[in-house]
């Protein structure tokens, strides 16, 4: 336990050391480019706009509400102040709704849609590469390929081709959006269907695409654990097959938790892109519309928490490792 | 006459390659073993010792393959019976194997006694789980291993400790015929001496009937098996006594092998690779004659393309060479005086 | 060398990729061989033409014609008008009548046709039908026959008066031979929302992001190799700082920054290559690390040490003991970062940050276009399908031939 003791205050301080050069480059980034973002966005608002002194408003009110006029260090201060108060700033294109508001009604959607979906195409995809390792003749020759392209289909390709496909042509499933838009949010059985319906065509687009990754790695992963040394070992003690695989398949599952660790963000990356082809209500349609409306709150305080996220679920990932490979608690004995 | 507990015959197999060659990595291997004794197998790497270790145990797996060739083991022979036969009663029971990598040989993610579980519900079902850690627990203690090992992971266990684990594990059935494949060569001087110690120990328990030890260094056998065998490019060259072996090697191989290496530590293996010049033949494409011609400063024209048979040339001693032993004591004797007084013992 | 390219050009997963890849690139640069020009040019006034040949009809009206009988000529002219709708309306009617329609196929004109005239007669009055849908049907036979019937179309001009004046005719049977027709453009994935030929608009976008990704990935292996040279071979405080930060900057997702530097940067500074850069500059970590882990393992090996000891310099031993033995993890890394480097320009161009809109086409842009005018909704496959295919395939074949190389440098991989 000691060592798992260690190991955990290790994770957690990699945890709040990212947390905190996330948060430092989410201010500083913007901050660095030779464009005053203020002057860009009064630049937008103003558009059509021929009272110089209503732009000087608008300019003023801008950099009163960025801070931009107080030294940069100063300005850190109150970001992060306010982000512990949980407040974003005001949205532009939305004015004035707060930007906390926006990322709370949103954040749900891309939760409830993004993590189910990875990880049902994280499993399917470890059971279908350990399956194509094991049984290699045919099935591989088959299996591979089709999983290799598959796993290169972008995120957002899948999803407009099962959209043209199943909402455009065969009409069996609706179009876009998270819920009929006709309705409001409610817990009505109606409006439960409703959800459950769109929820279909982003959810298998972005099981698909994960499918063939896991499946590729699964199977290199666990052609490799084939090869191990127990592996043979084990087969010339006599032990049956079926109980080295299962050997196998745990030894080979391992390390795809840590891979799922490492590429969570790229993954999420990808199914925020397929969220937009849906305009599914999540947070990667908030960004797009932050984007289309340069509304610049919104677009920084949308890349935090999409930031936050993946930090809190690499995290979770690496402390579930800990808890189910012995090696990690052994590594952290000889260290 | 004690009864024979391993007998092979003419054993045969080959490797094949990504591009379908075969590669006969050991080709035509005779030999016995009684009950109670040991034999030391020596060679380079790449020899085919360990293929051998293998071959040894009649179950294949690609890319090696059976040829032919008989392996009777306390009088039954396993080469015709079908694999999964052989995987539930030979394997494990009859003869067991130690790995040359044992650092790796143990399931890291499996804790040592559900492993222990495992193998002997293999061969036997039915086995009650706490009957077997009681079992397993007897044996630890037997074999002076630390009875904590069993609960442990094989990543928490230290070089040496895995080493003996494994051989315990590989005896857990007590098998007729263990067959260790360098099991001492990654290991420290004090974990190759307990490690050693316990194999003999092994023997004398009764655990084991008789055993094969393969390694790259002859000189180690002196003190592990009662008898050596020296095996070059998939064949044996010479077989005799440990100490006929050490003091007397016929074969100018087992002899480079001799002189070759003096202290087992590291760093020996490119010592002993300028020690005798060349690397051994493509068994793609073996030499028509005597695979070791190439090499041996002893060699005649004649040996590059006659074919060359074993011979035994005293009772328990043979060797496979194109020169008589007389020409070769003959020639080694002129070598030692000339190096000035044979090399000291 | 050569047997390590033998050993790469004997794995057919890699040749399956490189064929591909090669083909991909040599169609970039052939291809506008035969048709040069502007890829950005709008060369269709209204949005997304059907892929096909378009011939001038003014042209055509004005070439000589050639007289040719052929049959069915009418019924494939009336196919040509003939709805869905209509055509399954005429079904029920024919099932109506009791007339037997099992084996017919509705998109078998001809004989939908034959069926029809058969067996429509207005007077009937089949059960159940309303007096409307009866209607439909006798306007549906009007139609029909209208179209039978009209023979001719004229063609006027007007005269000095100002009056129409007839200048010639057309009937059913005159033919012009395509290739007399002074105006003739073949558009194999018709236009996009712009009007531009989607085939060349095409190509050009495939061209620009193969260097995207390859400049992406030149720059992030770049990056990549320093730092995991530095890190593994100097060791250290060095290795400590350098892993420090490439811990950090491999658990913050590289998409996540992508987006905030690209909207830094503002749309009239993005050209391709400012996109090229940023998304190297964000994709390192992976080659760092890599490259370090591979570093340390030969930093102890004999022939680094008799470097060391001959007193070789630092750069020397890098690059004639350290970098021939990492060179095939690098080449591996380089080809998975130009693959995700092109899926990155085309994530970022869907978001409305890719490179600005006026220079170049990108496969991503291109991506963008097609879902900004609803080309998925509104059945234009040609605008928005092949791209998807190209970024597929380039990113497949790249990762083909890196499973190939895998295959071959890593023996445990080997079938």
């Amino acid at each position: 336990m000691k060592g798992y003791r260690k190991y955990f205050g290790k994770k957690l301080a990699w945890f709040l050391i990212t947390l905190v050069v996330a948060v430092i480059l989410n201010f500083v980034l913007p901050r660095l480019m030779p464009a005053d973002p203020v002057s860009a966005i009064t630049g937008k608002m103003a558009q059509g706009m021929t009272d110089a002194s209503a732009v000087q408003e608008i300019y003023k009110r801008y950099e009163e509400e960025f801070g931009t006029n107080k030294p940069m260090i100063e300005q850190f201060f109150i970001f992060v102040k306010n982000l512990f108060r949980g407040d974003l700033g005001t949205s532009f294109s939305q004015y004035p709704r707060k930007v906390s508001d926006i990322i709370s009604s949103a954040i749900g959607w891309t939760i409830a849609l993004q993590f189910p979906a990875i990880i049902v195409g994280w499993l399917l995809g470890n059971l279908l590469g350990a399956l194509a390792a094991y049984i290699r003749k045919g099935f591989d020759k088959v299996l591979l390929p089709i999983a290799l392209f598959l796993s290169n289909v972008p995120a957002f390709g899948m999803a407009v081709t099962l959209l043209v496909l199943f909402a455009v042509n065969l009409k069996i499933a609706p179009i876009g959006g998270g819920y009929a838009f006709d309705m409001i949010p409610n817990f009505s059985w109606r409006f439960i269907q409703s959800v459950i319906a769109h929820y279909q065509l982003p959810f298998w687009s972005i099981v698909l695409v994960s499918i063939g990754g896991q499946a590729v790695g699964m199977r290199s992963m666990s052609i490799y654990e084939l090869n191990a040394d127990y592996v043979k070992y084990a087969r010339f003690l006599g032990i049956k097959d079926h109980k080295i695989v299962g050997y196998v398949f745990r030894n080979a599952m391992l390390p795809q938790v840590t891979g799922l660790a490492l590429s969570i963000g790229t993954m999420i990356g990808g199914a925020l892109v397929a969220e937009i082809i849906f305009s599914y209500p999540g947070l990667g349609s908030t960004m797009y519309s932050a984007v289309t409306a340069a509304d610049y709150p919104l677009i920084s305080a949308t890349t935090l928490i999409i930031t936050i996220m993946v930090l809190i679920v690499t995290f979770v990932l690496d402390i579930v490792y800990g808890f189910i490979d012995p090696r990690v608690k052994a590594a952290q004995f000889d260290a | 006459m004690s009864k024979t507990m391993l007998e092979v015959n003419g054993l045969t197999t080959k490797y094949v390659t990504r591009f379908r060659e075969d590669v006969y990595a050991v080709d035509h291997v005779s030999l016995k073993i009684e009950q109670g004794k040991s034999l030391g197998i020596a060679g380079e790497s790449g020899c085919g010792k360990s293929t051998l270790a293998l071959s040894l145990m009649g179950y294949y797996f690609p890319p090696l393959h059976y040829m032919s060739g008989d392996i009777i083991i306390d009088g039954r022979n396993i080469s015709g019976m079908n694999p999964d036969d052989v995987r539930k009663n030979v394997l494990g029971t009859e003869i067991a194997y130690i790995p040359q990598a044992a650092m790796n040989a143990l399931n890291p993610t499996r804790k040592i006694y559900k492993f222990i579980e495992d193998v002997v519900q293999a061969h036997n079902p039915k086995a009650n789980k706490k009957d077997i850690y009681e079992m397993a627990r007897h044996r630890f203690t037997e074999l002076g291993l630390p009875l904590e090992a069993l609960d442990k992971y094989a990543v928490e266990l230290s070089g040496g400790m895995k080493q003996r684990v494994v051989i315990a594990i590989s005896t857990i059935l007590k098998p007729k015929v263990l067959i260790a494949d360098e099991p001492s060569s990654a290991l420290d001087v004090t974990s190759q001496k307990m490690v050693i110690k316990m194999l003999r120990d092994m023997m004398e328990k009764g655990f084991i009937q008789a055993m094969i030890f393969i390694t790259h260094e002859l000189p180690l056998l002196y003190n592990v098996t009662d008898d050596i065998m020296v095996m070059y490019a998939g064949q044996i060259v010479e077989r005799g006594t440990a100490k006929q072996m050490v003091f007397d090697p016929v074969h100018p191989y087992s002899r480079g092998l001799m002189n070759s290496i003096l202290v087992p530590e590291e760093g020996t293996r490119d010592v002993k690779l300028k020690a005798i010049p060349g690397t051994p033949p493509n068994l793609k494409k073996p030499p028509a004659g005597c695979r070791f011609a190439e090499r041996c400063p002893y060699a005649r024209p004649a040996c590059t393309y006659n074919q060359m048979p074993i011979l035994e040339f005293a009772p328990g001693r043979t060797y496979r060479c194109g020169l008589s032993v007389d020409e070769l004591r003959e020639i080694y004797r002129r070598e030692d005086e000339a190096k000035g007084g044979p090399h000291d013992e | 060398m050569k047997n390590t390219l033998r050993q790469v050009f004997h794995s057919s997963k890699f040749v399956v990729g490189f064929v591909i890849f090669v083909a991909i690139l040599l169609t970039m640069f052939i291809y506008p061989l035969f048709n040069p020009g502007n890829p950005l040019e709008m060369i269709g006034v209204g949005t997304f033409a059907r892929p096909g040949t378009y011939f001038s009809l003014y042209d055509a009206v004005k070439t000589p014609t050639e007289t040719l009988r052929l049959a069915n000529a009418d019924d494939k002219r009336l196919g040509k008008q003939l709805s869905d709708e209509d055509r399954v309306a005429i079904v029920a009617w024919l099932s109506a009548v009791n007339v037997n329609v099992e084996g017919l196929d509705i998109n078998d004109t001809e004989a939908l046709l034959e069926q029809w005239r058969a067996n429509y007669d207005p007077s009937v009055k089949p059960k159940g039908m309303t007096q409307a849908k009866r209607n439909y049907y006798k306007r549906l036979d009007a139609a029909l026959k209208e179209v039978d019937a009209a023979d001719t179309l004229i063609i006027a001009d007007k005269n000095e008066e100002g009056q129409l004046e007839q200048q010639g005719t057309i009937t059913k049977t005159d033919y012009v031979n395509v290739g007399q027709v002074a105006n003739v453009k073949t558009l194999p994935l018709g236009t996009d929302n712009f009007g531009r030929d989607v085939l060349k608009e095409l190509v050009s976008a495939a061209g620009t992001s193969i260097v995207i990704g390859l400049l992406a990935g030149l720059v992030a292996t770049l990056i990549g190799l320093t730092l995991g040279l530095l890190s593994g071979y100097v060791g250290g405080i060095c290795d400590d700082i350098i892993m420090f930060f490439t811990n950090i900057f491999t658990v913050i997702p590289g998409f996540v920054l992508l987006i905030l530097i690209s909207y830094s940067i503002g749309q009239e500074q993005r050209g391709a290559a400012v996109v090229a850069l940023v998304i190297g500059l964000t994709s390192w970590t992976w080659t760092c690390r890599s490259v370090r882990s591979q570093v340390i393992s030969l930093r102890n090996r004999d022939h680094v040490n008799l470097s060391k000891l001959s007193g070789h310099s630092l750069v020397r031993i890098i690059l004639t003991d350290i970098l021939p033995y990492i060179a095939s993890y690098v080449v591996m890394a380089f080809i998975l970062q130009v693959s995700s480097g092109i899926l990155a320009e085309a994530q970022l161009s869907l978001l409305g940050l890719g490179p600005k809109t006026t220079e170049v086409p990108t496969l991503g842009l291109m991506m963008n276009w097609a879902m900004l005018y609803s080309a998925h909704t509104n059945g234009s496959w040609w605008a928005y399908f092949p791209v998807i295919l190209t970024i597929t395939l380039i990113s497949f074949s790249l990762n083909l031939m890196n499973t190939g190389l895998d295959q071959v440098f890593n023996p445990t991989l080997r079938d």
